[in-house]
C-alpha cells in the first residue's frame, strides 16, 4: 500500500479542484451532500480512508484546508446593502465551523481480527465454517443446488415447526462466547391484536425477540395518549426456572409496530423455554433450547480481492440500490433542480479509481472501471469520470439487477407483507461477525434484520448517506434465480453490537420459498441456504 | 488591522514581523497574562508565530498573486470568540443548574465528558480559522512572505512521507499556473515532485498528446527562496534557484525552455500592487 502516493493524490485533487472557477456551494436537496469540488474531495477521502492508505485524521485536516481555502475565495466582492458577506458566500459561523464539520465523517474499515482466513462462529451447535461438499438437503425440502451464482459449495439445514399454541422454536442454535440466536416463529394473540416473535437474540447486549405489533382494533375505552401504542407494560413471561420477567419495545410503526422486544432482567444463558403472558390471561410457550438441532450452515470460501476492487463492488452495490427508487424518466424531470442521489453517487468515480491506483491498492489492469463504466451506462448515469472503457462482461448478479432496473414497469407488487425468521450465525469476515435475524415485507420493500460485532465504534453514514463504513457486501438469490442487492438504512448501537437494517432491492416475493445469502469481504465470502417461512402475513 | 480602537500598521522587514505600535511586546504579554486584555495586534504576531512552520498556510495560502483571497478585517471580528453572540473566553456557555458529576448515572457522565470534549474541538477549530483568517486579512504580500517562511521550515530538514504530499501539493499548486504562462502547457499536465541532494533539480519534457507531461523535480527551497519572492517567471524565464539573494538585485539560475541548460540571471525588483514583488532580467 503506498500511502504516501494515497495522501499526495488527494491533496493535487485539491490543487486542481482550486484551480478551477468556484461556482457558488450547492446543497443537494435530497441528502444535503455538497457538490463541485468538495464532493469529490468527499468521495475520495471517503474511500481512501475506508482502505486504510489515509489516516482519518490526516483526510480530515486536508479536506478541512481545503473547504477553509474554498470557502475564503468563493465569489468575493460584496454588493451594496449586502455587508461583508455577499451571496454564495459562507458566512463567518460556517467559515469557523468548517474544521467539525468533516469530523467523524471518514472512517476505516475495521481490521481483521486473525490474519487469513475467515473464522467460522464458534458454539458446539454450530458446525459452521466448513466448506461441506455437494449439495446438501435439509429436513425443511430445501434443494441443495451447487453453485449458486458460480462457486462453492452450498449446505442448507432447516428446524421442523409443529402446530398449535405450544409453537417450537425453529432452527438455532449457541453461537461465539456463549450468544443464543433462535428461529422462532410463533404468534401470540391477545385480546387486540397479535404479537408475531419472529427470531430471538441473546448476547452482551441482553436478550430480545424481533418482533411485528398488529394491533386489530382500536382500544375501547381510548387508552389515552397511546392510542394505538402496543400495550407492551400489559405483558410478562416466565421462563422454565420461575424466573419473571417485562419487556421493554424499541421500534417503529410503519406501518405495523415492528422492533425489539426486550426482556428484564437479563434471563440465564439456558433457559429452554419461556411462556409469553398476554393481558387479560392466556399464556404462549415459546422454546428457546439451545440443544435444539442446529440449523442453516454457513459455507465459507477464500478469496483474494484487492482492497480497491472490494470498494469498487461496494460502490456498485450502492448503484445498484439507489437506481430503481430514481428510474431515468424522474432524473430527467428532477435534473433542472439537483442531479439526484444516483448522479451524487456516481460523481467522482473516476477520481476514487485514480486514487485507489496511486495507493497501490488497485490495479491498473482490474476489469472493475470498466465493469463500473458499464454498469454506469446501463442505469443511464453520465458524470462519472471513469476513463475505462465500459467492459463487456458483467458479474451475474449485476446483470440480474440491470434486467430488473431495465424492465418497462418493474413488479414489485408481489412483495407482500410478512416476515419470517432467519436467526443465522454467520462466520467472521474481514473481522465483522453477522447475525441474520429475520427478514420482513412491508409496503412492497424487504428488510433484513441483522446484527453485527467487530465494526469501529460510532459507525454510521457516510459522506453521502453512503454506507462505505460496511465492509461487507450482502446479496441474496432467490430460488428463482433473481438476485437482490441489500445496503444498510439503519443503524443502532448497544454494547459494541450493531443493530442493522438491510433494505433489499428489488424485494422479494412471499411466494419465495428459499434464498441464499452471500456475505463477501475482502478476504473471504460466505454462502448459506436458508429456507423461508412466512410464518406470518397480517 | 484594527487594534485597540484603532488602526495600526503591520510591517514585514528583513524576514521578521514588526509592530511599530507596539515596542514592548514582551511587557504586553505580561500585562495580558496578569488578566489584562491583548492588543490585536499582538494577538496577530502570536498567530504568525504558531503558524510559522504549519503546512496548512500553504494549502489554504494564495498560489500566485492573482489568486484573490477576500478576507477582511471585518470577517475576522466577526469569528473571534467573544462578537456577534458567540461564547466568550470564559467557557462553555451553561445552560440549567449544574449537577454535580457523581450524581450522573455512568451514561450520562460519560455523555457529558463527550459532549465537553467535542466542545473543546470546536472551540481549538474555531481559534484555528480565526488565526487563519487574520493572518489573510493581511493580504497578498503577508500571505507569500509567510508561506516562504513555512517553507523555509521544512527546507533545512528532509522531507518524510508525513511531510512529503503536503509540500509536493504545494509545488505543484504553485508551479502549475506558473507553467502555463511559461510555455502554455495545462496544469494538469505538470508533474512534480521533490528534488533531494545536491543541484537545483530537474525539468523534462515527456511524452506525445494526451500523455505529454512536464516532470519538474524542485527542491522544498524553492517555494521560499523563488517563489515566496515573486521570483518564480521572470524575463519569460523559469527560475529554479537563487544563486546570490539581495534587495533589489539578485541573481539567479533560471531555465529558457524545458531541457534548455539553466542560466545566470541578474535581475532587478520593485514593490507593486498588493505587495506583490516584480522582477525583471
Amino acid at each position: 500500500m503506498n500511502r504516501e502516493g494515497a495522501e499526495t493524490y488527494l491533496r493535487l485533487l485539491g490543487e486542481s479542484e482550486l484551480r478551477e472557477p468556484l461556482a457558488p456551494e450547492v446543497r443537494q436537496p435530497w441528502s444535503g451532500a455538497r457538490s463541485g469540488g468538495m464532493a469529490r474531495m468527499m468521495a475520495v477521502a471517503t474511500a481512501l480512508t475506508a482502505v486504510g492508505a489515509v489516516d482519518t485524521e490526516a483526510a480530515e485536516d486536508i479536506l478541512a484546508d481545503f473547504d477553509l481555502a474554498v470557502s475564503v475565495r468563493r465569489t468575493g466582492r460584496p454588493q451594496p446593502g449586502q455587508g461583508a458577506w455577499p451571496a454564495g458566500r459562507p458566512g463567518p459561523a460556517r467559515l469557523a465551523a468548517g474544521r467539525t464539520l468533516v469530523r467523524g465523517v471518514l472512517r476505516a474499515w475495521p481490521a481483521r481480527s486473525t490474519p487469513g482466513a475467515a473464522r467460522p462462529p464458534g458454539g458446539a451447535q454450530v458446525p459452521g465454517g466448513a466448506q461441506v461438499p455437494g449439495g446438501a438437503q435439509g429436513a425443511g425440502g430445501a434443494q441443495g443446488a451447487g453453485g449458486a451464482g458460480g462457486g462453492g459449495d452450498v449446505a442448507a439445514g432447516g428446524g421442523e415447526r409443529s402446530a398449535g399454541r405450544e409453537q417450537a422454536g425453529g432452527a438455532g442454535g449457541a453461537a461465539a462466547g456463549g450468544e443464543r440466536f433462535v428461529s422462532v416463529g410463533v404468534t401470540v394473540p391477545f385480546g387486540h391484536g397479535e404479537l408475531y416473535l419472529i427470531s430471538f437474540a441473546h448476547t452482551r447486549s441482553g436478550a430480545r425477540f424481533t418482533v411485528v405489533w398488529r394491533m386489530r382494533d382500536p382500544y375501547s375505552p381510548p387508552r389515552p395518549g397511546h392510542a394505538r401504542m402496543p400495550p407492551v407494560d400489559e405483558f410478562s413471561a416466565i421462563d422454565d426456572r420461575g424466573g419473571r420477567y417485562r419487556f421493554q419495545f424499541a421500534g417503529r410503526d410503519n406501518p405495523e409496530w415492528t422492533g425489539r422486544l426486550s426482556l428484564h432482567p437479563e434471563p440465564p444463558d439456558d433457559i429452554r423455554w419461556i411462556d409469553i403472558c398476554v393481558p387479560g390471561g392466556g399464556e404462549t410457550r415459546v422454546s428457546l433450547d439451545p440443544a435444539a438441532p442446529g440449523g442453516a450452515v454457513a459455507v465459507v470460501r477464500e478469496v483474494t480481492v484487492s482492497p480497491g476492487e472490494h470498494l469498487l463492488s461496494l460502490l456498485a452495490v450502492r448503484l445498484l440500490t439507489i437506481a430503481p427508487e430514481f428510474p431515468h424518466d424522474l432524473r430527467l424531470q428532477l435534473a433542472a433542480v439537483s442531479p439526484g442521489p444516483l448522479s451524487n453517487a456516481a460523481a467522482g468515480l473516476g477520481d476514487v479509481i485514480a486514487a485507489l491506483e496511486a495507493a497501490d491498492v488497485l490495479s491498473p489492469l482490474s476489469p472493475l472501471p470498466g465493469r463500473l463504466a458499464a454498469l454506469c451506462a446501463g442505469l443511464r448515469v453520465s458524470g462519472h469520470g471513469i476513463t475505462a472503457p465500459p467492459a463487456r462482461d458483467l458479474p451475474e448478479p449485476w446483470l440480474s439487477m440491470l434486467a430488473h432496473y431495465q424492465r418497462r414497469r418493474p413488479d414489485d407488487s408481489s412483495a407482500r407483507d410478512g416476515s419470517a425468521p432467519m436467526a443465522v450465525d454467520l462466520p467472521e469476515l474481514d473481522g465483522v461477525r453477522l447475525t441474520l435475524l429475520a427478514l420482513g415485507n412491508s409496503e412492497g420493500s424487504t428488510m433484513m434484520s441483522v446484527l453485527a460485532t467487530g465494526l469501529g465504534p460510532d459507525t454510521g453514514r457516510g459522506s453521502s448517506g453512503a454506507d462505505m463504513h460496511f465492509p461487507l457486501s450482502i446479496w441474496v438469490r432467490d430460488n428463482g434465480g433473481r438476485w437482490h442487492a441489500t445496503r444498510p438504512s439503519g443503524w443502532n448501537l448497544a454494547d459494541g453490537e450493531y443493530a442493522i437494517t438491510l433494505h433489499m432491492v428489488p424485494p422479494l416475493a412471499r411466494s419465495t420459498s428459499w434464498i441464499d445469502v452471500l456475505a463477501a469481504g475482502r478476504t473471504a465470502e460466505a454462502r448459506v441456504r436458508l429456507p423461508l417461512d412466512w410464518g406470518y402475513s397480517p | 488591522m484594527p487594534c485597540g480602537g484603532g488602526r495600526h500598521p503591520v510591517r514585514w522587514e528583513a524576514g521578521s514581523l514588526l509592530l511599530p505600535e507596539h515596542p514592548d511586546v514582551e511587557g504586553e504579554l505580561v500585562l495580558a497574562a496578569l488578566g489584562g486584555e491583548k492588543a490585536g495586534c499582538v494577538e496577530l504576531a502570536e498567530a504568525w508565530q504558531r503558524h510559522g512552520a504549519d503546512l496548512s498556510v500553504l494549502a489554504i495560502g494564495p498560489r500566485h498573486a492573482a489568486d484573490e483571497i477576500a478576507v477582511s478585517w471585518d470577517d475576522v471580528v466577526t469569528t473571534w470568540p467573544g462578537s456577534a453572540g458567540q461564547p466568550g473566553r470564559g467557557g462553555p456557555a451553561q445552560h440549567g443548574p449544574m449537577r454535580r458529576p457523581a450524581a450522573m448515572p455512568a451514561s450520562m457522565a460519560a455523555l457529558s465528558a463527550r459532549r465537553q470534549q467535542m466542545q473543546q474541538e470546536h472551540e481549538r477549530a474555531q481559534r484555528r480559522t480565526n488565526d487563519m483568517l487574520s493572518l489573510l486579512a493581511l493580504g497578498y504580500g503577508f500571505q507569500a512572505r509567510l508561506g516562504g517562511q513555512v517553507a523555509a521550515a521544512y527546507a533545512a530538514e528532509q522531507a518524510d512521507e508525513r511531510t512529503r504530499p503536503a509540500l509536493v501539493a504545494a509545488i505543484s499548486g504553485r508551479l502549475a499556473p506558473v507553467v502555463e504562462d511559461w510555455i502554455g502547457l495545462d496544469p494538469g499536465q505538470v508533474v512534480v515532485s521533490l528534488h533531494t541532494g545536491p543541484g537545483w533539480g530537474s525539468v523534462e519534457m515527456t511524452g506525445r498528446g494526451e500523455e505529454r507531461r512536464l516532470r519538474v523535480a524542485l527542491p522544498t527551497g524553492w517555494l521560499a527562496r523563488v517563489w515566496a519572492c515573486g521570483l518564480a517567471l521572470t524575463g519569460r524565464h523559469l527560475v529554479v534557484a537563487v544563486q546570490r539573494a539581495g534587495w533589489p538585485d539578485a541573481r539567479v539560475l533560471a531555465l529558457r525552455a524545458p531541457g534548455a541548460e539553466p542560466v545566470e540571471l541578474d535581475v532587478h525588483g520593485a514593490t507593486g500592487p498588493g505587495d506583490a514583488t516584480r522582477w525583471e532580467a
